[in-house]
């Protein structure tokens, strides 16, 4: 087996890890970290498949803009209480 | 022949601190403390990698834009550390209990 | 690091600490047009009631009908990925091999998506502007409407960001910020040469002005981009977008020369509108992500 291929399944399962990770994690700042580790992940599987277009898109605006709004949403609504390390 | 074993022990050397970070990151069990180990990744880890691609490659365009990200990365990285630990040492209510350095640094 | 002098800083981290003054500045009592008891009135006649009922049968029914009519014409459609479908014999082809000499793009993706599928993304275009426009409807802080309890969290904030302000952070903000601007300028300019264009450059330009509002504060990033700067720099750029491609269309459908030059395929001022059209989307991008993080965090540009 190439070790291109091994690479991409990797860059896969750790993908549907974020995904589903991300769906159950208990706090919302922990959900809205691994959804940008989950945008990380899509950047590099777009660059394998020959697309940088949407790399660059998906970089700017799934792990970045998209994380801050999300923060300052649970900031807003008063969510951030549990993050305490206490 | 040279160059490519130099350039995969320096790789191999940013894996090992990268991989280090990870662990004390899940090791550790307070946020200064992980901190601590989380920033070799960016600044220390970063640097050997690239470093290792600079020697298999040589220097052309490509290399310069690695160095690029090199000193973007060594400027944002460790400002998001200071401002992590900023955050932290303000909003912790018994930030003395966990280090004795504060104390020190208040009296000062 | 005096604990008290942030203690306002740990009060807004932890939320719910604010005191509630229940006092209103400024009152606007507007009389709702239909009050609940007329309401009830119309609703407890027969004539009303049978209206309701059959209201409710004819919604199914349409429903029914609907959901029936697409599923026919889902079975009908030709199978997914048959080499006989209109999808994918003569029009990808059509792209990939005269691309190139009749949009003058050399990126084969921005000739696509900014010549032969301008519409498209005007389209996308406008939903970003709806998107910005509804958001402000739904957040946008009425300064004439506002109760004391808002104006006094507001105020604390400002001074919650005048306090905390970091000057390592504003000293590195100054020099990383123009490298990005740089960044995202050369992508949008380079979008009908090398991979990116008006989205993936507005977007990243968008990241700079946020990076910037959060770390020089409210005031520093007023001075020059205000809610008219938006506003002008958003309906222009859409406005631009419109006539330039309904020129180009129009001339197209019937036939006529554009008298568009083409340029040479690779120089950086070539391929017609694709350069000026990208500079469009790119500008409108960059506003709207700044709208949104503006519009979340304090509920004004």
């Amino acid at each position: 087996m190439p070790i291109q291929v091994i690479f991409e399944f990797l860059l896969i399962i750790s993908l549907i890890i974020c995904a589903v990770f991300a769906l159950t994690s208990k706090r919302l700042l922990a959900a809205v970290v691994i959804y940008m580790a989950y945008s990380l992940v899509m950047t590099v599987i777009w660059v394998l498949l020959q697309s940088p277009d949407l790399a660059i898109t998906e970089a700017a605006v799934g792990a970045g803009v998209t994380g801050i709004l999300f923060a300052v949403t649970l900031k807003k609504i008063h969510a951030l209480k549990g993050t305490k390390d206490e | 022949m040279v160059r490519d074993i130099i350039g995969l022990v320096l790789i191999g050397l940013g894996m090992f601190m990268i991989l280090t970070a990870i662990v004390g990151v899940f090791k550790f069990r307070y946020v200064l403390n992980r901190m601590h180990a989380s920033a070799l990744c960016d600044t220390l880890g970063l640097l050997l990698v690239i470093a290792g691609l600079i020697v298999i490659l040589g220097i052309n365009a490509q290399s310069l834009k690695m160095m690029l990200i090199t000193v973007f990365m060594w400027l944002a990285s460790p400002v998001m550390s200071h401002l992590i630990a900023r955050a932290e040492v303000m909003t912790h209510a018994h930030i003395k209990d966990e280090c004795e350095e504060i104390n020190q640094c208040q009296s000062k | 690091m005096a604990s008290k002098k942030h203690s306002r800083f740990i009060d807004w981290v932890n939320g719910d600490t604010a005191e509630k003054v229940h006092e209103y500045k400024f009152i606007q009592k507007t009389v709702p047009p239909h009050s609940e008891q007329a309401h009830d009135e119309v609703i407890s006649t027969r004539k009303a009631r049978l209206f309701n009922i059959s209201y409710e049968i004819s919604a199914v029914l349409v429903c029914v009908i609907l959901v029936a009519v697409l599923l026919f014409t889902v079975f009908n459609l030709p199978l997914f990925g048959s080499a006989g479908n209109p999808a994918s014999n003569e029009v990808a082809e059509r792209y990939l091999e005269k691309g190139l000499e009749e949009t003058g793009a050399v990126n084969a993706v921005a000739g696509m998506i900014l010549d032969y599928r301008a519409f498209d993304t005007f389209g996308e275009s406008s939903v970003l502007f709806i998107a910005v426009g509804c958001v402000m409807i739904l957040l946008m802080r009425d300064k004439n409407n506002i109760s004391a309890t808002e104006d006094s969290l507001e105020e604390n904030e400002r001074l919650i960001e005048i306090e905390t302000n970091d000057p390592i952070l504003q000293k590195i903000v100054l020099l990383i910020v123009p490298c990005i601007f740089l960044f995202g300028i050369y992508v949008i300019l380079n979008g009908h040469l090398s991979p990116g264009g008006g989205f993936s450059g507005g977007a990243i330009m968008g990241a700079g002005l946020i990076l910037f509002a959060v770390s020089f504060g409210i005031d520093a990033m007023q001075s020059f981009f205000s809610i008219k700067t938006f506003k002008a720099i958003t309906t222009t750029a859409l406005m631009c977008y419109a006539t330039l491609k309904a020129y180009s269309f129009f001339m197209g459908a019937n036939g006529l020369e554009t008298g568009i030059p083409l340029g040479t395929p690779g120089a950086i001022l070539s391929s017609g509108l694709i350069l000026v059209l990208d500079i469009c989307v790119g500008l409108i991008v960059a506003c709207t992500m700044y709208g949104f993080y503006s519009l979340f965090a304090r509920g004004d540009i």
